[in-house]
This record gives C-alpha cells, sequence and structure tokens, in this order.
C-alpha cells in the first residue's frame, strides 16, 4: 500500500486531480458555508438574546 | 505593480471598517463567562465550519505553507494532507472529541482534573500556555514582513504596522470574546477565500500548469513531488507531520474552543470532518504561489532583503515578494484584505482561547469562591489584552532562525504531545493517573525546549552548495523530523512507566488521580 501511494505522488496527475479539488472546494463549498454560516449567525444571536433576560434576573 | 493606495487602500479600508464594527456590536450578548470564552455553546455547523477554517489560516501559515511551495515544491503540501486525514478521521470516529465534548468543559485540562488531579489540571495549563505562545510569539513579525513585502512600504513601518493590526484585534476580541470572533471570522472567512480564488486564479492563468510542474521537475527534482524520495523529508518527515497533525487536531486551542463551542457532541464532530478538506487547501493554496514564486525569483534577488529584516531563510520573502511584483492594482487590494482577515481572524482566535486556559486552568487554584460572572469577563478580558501586550514584545525581537514550520511544529510539540498521549489515556486507559501524568508533562516539555535551546546556543558550520551556513547542533545530528517524533513516543512511554509505577489504590481514588 505504501508503495502505491508511492507511486501515485510521483505522478503529476495525482497534484493535478488534488489542486483541482481545491478550486473546487473554495469556489463551492465556500458559497454554501457562507450562506448557511449566515443562518447560523442569526439563529445563535437569536437563541442568546431569549436567554438574556434569564441572565440578568440571576445576577441581579 | 505595488500597493495602489487609492483603489487598494479603500477596499481594505472598508473591510476592516466592516469587521470592527460587526465585532463590537456583538459585546452586547456576552452576559457570562461560557458566553465569553465559548459563545454560550450555541455554535452551529457552518459557523463552525467558516470559523475554524479563518482561524487556520493566518498570514503565518500561508508564509510558511508557500515557502513549503518554494523549497520543497508539491511534496511541501504533505503536512496539509496528514492534518486533514487525521481531522476527518478523529471526526467520524469521535476518537477523544466526543468524551472531551460530552464531559461539559471548558477546557481540556479541566477534563484531566476528574482522572488526574487538580495539580495536572494546573500543570496542563501553564505547559499549554508556554507552548501556545512561543508558538504565536512569531506570527506579528511574520505578517508584517508579509505587507511589507507584498506592498512594497518601507521596513520601518513593520512595527507600526504590526501594532495597528494587534490594536484592532484586541479591541474586538477583549469586548466581545468568542461571539466576536465567531462573527469576525464569518466576515473574514468569505473575504479571505474570495481572495485566495482570486490569487491563485490569476496565478495558474498568468504562469500555467506546467510551467509550475516544469519548474518543481527542473529545480527540486522527483523529490519535489514525492516527499519519500526527497534529500532532506523521507518518510520521518511525513510520519513527524501525521503525528503533529493528529495531536494538534485533538488538542490544538483553536480546534478544540471550536468542538466545545458547538451546540452539541454531534455538530462538534461534523465541524471536524467537514472542515478536514480545507487543510488541504490551506497548503496547496500558498504552495502554488510558492512554486510560481519559484519559477520567477532567485533566492540570490531575495537575500539582501531577508538580510534587512534579520531573517536567516531568504525562502520566507519569496512568496510575498513576487506577489508584490505581479499582482495588479485591485487585486493587490483584496489580496491585502484576504491577508488581513486571515491574519485578524487568527491572531483572535489565538488570543481568546489561550487565555481561557490562563483563566480556566492557571487561576482555577486562586479562585477558591465562586467568582461572579462579572468578574470572571473581566479578568478574561485583562488576560486577553496581556497576551497581546506579549504578542507585541516578543514579535518585535524574536528573529527566526530557521524554517518557519519546523519552529511552530517544535513550540507546538511542547505541549502537544503531552496533552494529546495526557487525553488518549484520560479517555481510555484506566490505569493513567497523575504520575504517569506529570512525567509524560515533564518529558514533553523538556525535549522542545532543550532542542531550541541547544539550537540557539551551540551552532555549528555546514557547507551548503557552496556557501557556509550556521545551523543548530541538535538540528544538524538529530534533525526535527526525528526530535519530533522521539518525543511522541518517550511522552508516551512516561505516561505507560509513570502511571504503573504508582501503587494501585481503589477505584475510586485512582480515579481522581489522588
Amino acid at each position: 500500500m505504501l508503495g502505491q501511494i508511492e507511486q501515485m505522488l510521483t505522478h503529476y496527475w495525482f497534484w493535478e486531480l488534488l489542486v483541482l479539488a481545491v478550486l473546487w472546494w473554495y469556489s463551492s463549498v465556500t458559497i454554501y458555508v457562507a450562506v448557511r454560516g449566515l443562518l447560523d449567525i442569526k439563529q445563535m444571536f437569536a437563541r442568546l438574546g431569549q436567554r438574556q433576560p434569564q441572565q440578568q434576573q440571576t445576577i441581579n | 505593480m505595488q500597493f495602489n493606495y487609492l483603489i487598494d487602500g479603500s477596499i481594505v479600508g472598508l473591510y476592516l471598517l466592516g469587521t470592527m464594527i460587526a465585532g463590537i456590536m456583538v459585546r452586547r450578548y456576552v452576559g457570562r463567562v461560557e458566553d465569553y470564552l465559548l459563545a454560550g455553546r450555541e455554535m452551529n455547523l457552518y459557523l463552525g465550519i467558516a470559523s475554524l477554517a479563518a482561524t487556520e489560516f493566518g498570514i503565518v501559515t500561508c508564509m510558511y505553507t508557500a515557502q513549503a511551495g518554494y523549497t520543497r515544491g508539491f511534496a511541501g503540501a504533505i503536512p496539509g494532507i496528514c492534518n486533514a486525514v487525521a481531522m476527518f478521521l478523529i471526526g467520524l470516529t469521535g476518537f477523544c472529541v466526543k468524551p472531551l465534548r460530552d464531559s461539559g468543559v471548558i477546557t481540556i485540562p479541566e477534563l484531566f482534573e476528574k482522572r488526574y488531579g487538580s495539580f495536572v489540571r494546573w500543570l496542563s495549563g501553564v505547559v499549554i500556555v508556554l507552548g501556545g505562545l512561543l508558538n504565536m510569539g512569531v506570527f506579528l513579525r511574520v505578517g508584517g514582513q508579509f505587507l511589507v513585502c507584498c506592498c512594497g512600504l518601507d521596513l520601518q513601518y513593520l512595527e507600526l504596522i504590526m501594532t495597528a493590526l494587534l490594536v484592532a484585534v484586541a479591541v474586538y476580541t477583549v469586548l466581545g470574546g468568542m461571539l466576536s470572533v465567531l462573527v469576525t471570522d464569518y466576515l473574514q472567512f468569505v473575504v479571505m477565500s474570495g481572495g485566495l480564488l482570486a490569487v491563485t486564479l490569476f496565478l495558474l492563468f498568468q504562469t500555467g500548469w506546467t510551467t509550475l510542474v516544469n519548474t518543481v521537475e527542473k529545480k527540486i527534482g522527483p523529490g519535489g513531488f514525492n516527499p519519500f524520495i526527497h534529500q532532506e523529508l523521507g518518510w520521518p518527515f511525513v510520519v513527524s507531520n501525521f503525528i503533529t497533525n493528529a495531536a494538534a487536531v485533538l488538542c490544538w486551542q483553536t480546534c478544540i474552543a471550536r468542538l466545545l463551542s458547538a451546540k452539541d457532541t454531534r455538530t462538534g464532530r461534523r465541524i471536524y470532518t467537514h472542515t478536514a478538506f480545507f487543510f488541504v487547501c490551506r497548503w496547496m493554496i500558498p504552495g502554488i504561489w510558492g512554486i510560481a514564486a519559484l519559477a520567477a525569483i532567485s533566492p540570490e534577488v531575495l537575500q539582501p532583503l531577508a538580510d534587512q529584516m534579520g531573517e536567516k531563510q531568504s525562502s520566507l520573502l519569496a512568496m510575498p515578494y513576487y506577489l508584490g511584483t505581479i499582482l495588479p492594482a485591485g487585486l493587490m487590494g483584496i489580496l491585502v484584505a484576504a491577508m488581513l482577515a486571515a491574519e485578524m481572524s487568527t491572531d483572535s482566535s489565538y488570543m481568546l482561547t489561550w487565555g481561557s486556559v490562563i483563566y480556566n486552568d492557571i487561576l482555577a487554584p486562586f479562585r477558591k469562591t465562586r467568582w461572579s460572572e462579572k468578574k470572571g469577563i473581566l479578568w478574561n478580558r485583562c488576560i486577553v489584552a496581556s497576551i497581546g501586550l506579549f504578542l507585541l514584545f516578543y514579535g518585535l525581537w524574536y528573529r527566526l532562525g530557521g524554517n518557519l514550520w519546523e519552529y511552530l511544529q517544535t513550540t507546538g510539540t511542547i505541549y502537544l504531545s503531552s496533552m494529546s498521549i495526557l487525553l488518549i489515556a484520560c479517555c481510555y486507559w484506566r490505569r493513567a493517573n497523575n504520575w504517569g501524568a506529570v512525567a509524560a508533562i515533564i518529558v514533553g516539555a523538556v525535549l522542545p525546549v532543550a532542542y531550541l535551546a541547544i539550537n540557539q546556543q551551540i551552532q555549528v558550520e555546514i557547507e551548503v552548495a557552496g556557501k557556509v551556513e550556521e545551523v543548530g547542533l541538535a538540528k544538524h545530528y538529530i534533525g526535527d523530523y526525528w526530535i519530533n517524533i522521539g518525543t511522541y513516543i518517550a511522552v508516551a512511554a512516561a505516561m505507560v512507566i509513570g502511571s504503573l509505577l504508582k501503587p494501585q489504590t481503589s477505584t475510586k481514588q485512582d480515579d481522581r488521580g489522588t
């Protein structure tokens, strides 16, 4: 198995495919994560906002 | 082409303003210490991915990965592949990270207290902070060097740029803690990704894939594609990197903070599996920039610049120097904004997550009575500000002697080796106890520190390509990779021997490490 990995690394197609995969990741996954991440931020602050009055009561 | 103050400056200024406003605005949501350190454990999957990806890519990352591309070709990206494999497997299996997140702790040493006792918790905190601070100490200087080289600014502005950057980051991190870090990380992830992609596509079209491959083939040889046959790398390089990266996935404060901030264990594990491939990108993209620099710039051109900056290895400056000569106005602004985004997300997260260990574990013995949330947040803010001051002063006077990645690896090993072994033993070995833990921590800290000290103090002269160079004694005779592998083996042995030497007591006592 180690020999196969070694052979794979020697051939340039491995690096070419890897570069293509990297470019694909950055151009597609980034956009998806950016959109869904924004929703996550909204939800996170909504939940924290709900908790705040309770926390204020506890501290006081 | 250099930095255009009107076009590029506007892009950078707009980005900085947006980040600062967003970072400061969220401070009103900080009501408890848990909100400040772990965003109230309300972080969901995609925000976690964006935050982890942004944090783990700073200017310093870009510099050492590009340096790896410049000096080792494609083989230089092997650490990224090792990191991705380790992170994916750990996220998939939940190895250590599941019991860690399930325990509901704020930091790893807090978990250790349950098995090894309070002294081990405190000692773990000390080595985590020691290793982390030494590691992040070089970030600012390297970041400043990038900006100076790339934008063609006068060298005298390096310190000023570093200070201004740090102050901006410190302001929103001190005020908003993890909440500010997550929101600014998100913005920084978007800006950074766009910038990295734009510059990479520009370079690929400008230089051409064939030129990149031919350059590596001609200037580095087959070892530039295959680390196993590379003269300076070989299998110790691959093994050393796999071990270090696996340990980093388990114990690196910035990774662990995301796992512990996640809203539940499943989300934490998914953040790991979904972000894993990013670590390949993290090495490949700047690696390509480094190879493109290799095609165009010879080391002789860079040497005067390196001498001016007091750096021994000119290869570190190849990529920013090259980008400074090739990028057009507009794209340069996008690059600088992306790099500032990368640097700011990294600095803020490092300051906060290492600060959390100081507060939660090193100061734990001083909190005899329970502190109010208000007092806890105030202390955390002071700690983060103090780390900022340390970064500023350490960054100003420390000069890097060798390869940047190897320095980061060695300083990281100070705690990664012992903490990863302690964590594995804590989760899966019932005989593990405080004797073994203390022995492992001491061995894990002493070996890398001794290695660094010997290299700094005793140097030997060697001839490289007709030139006489000074190399650290231990580095010359043992080498970074063997020290790294040896440290992990020695730490594991110390844990086993120490634990077995302690007379067995009742199970209940043993579990508390007493």
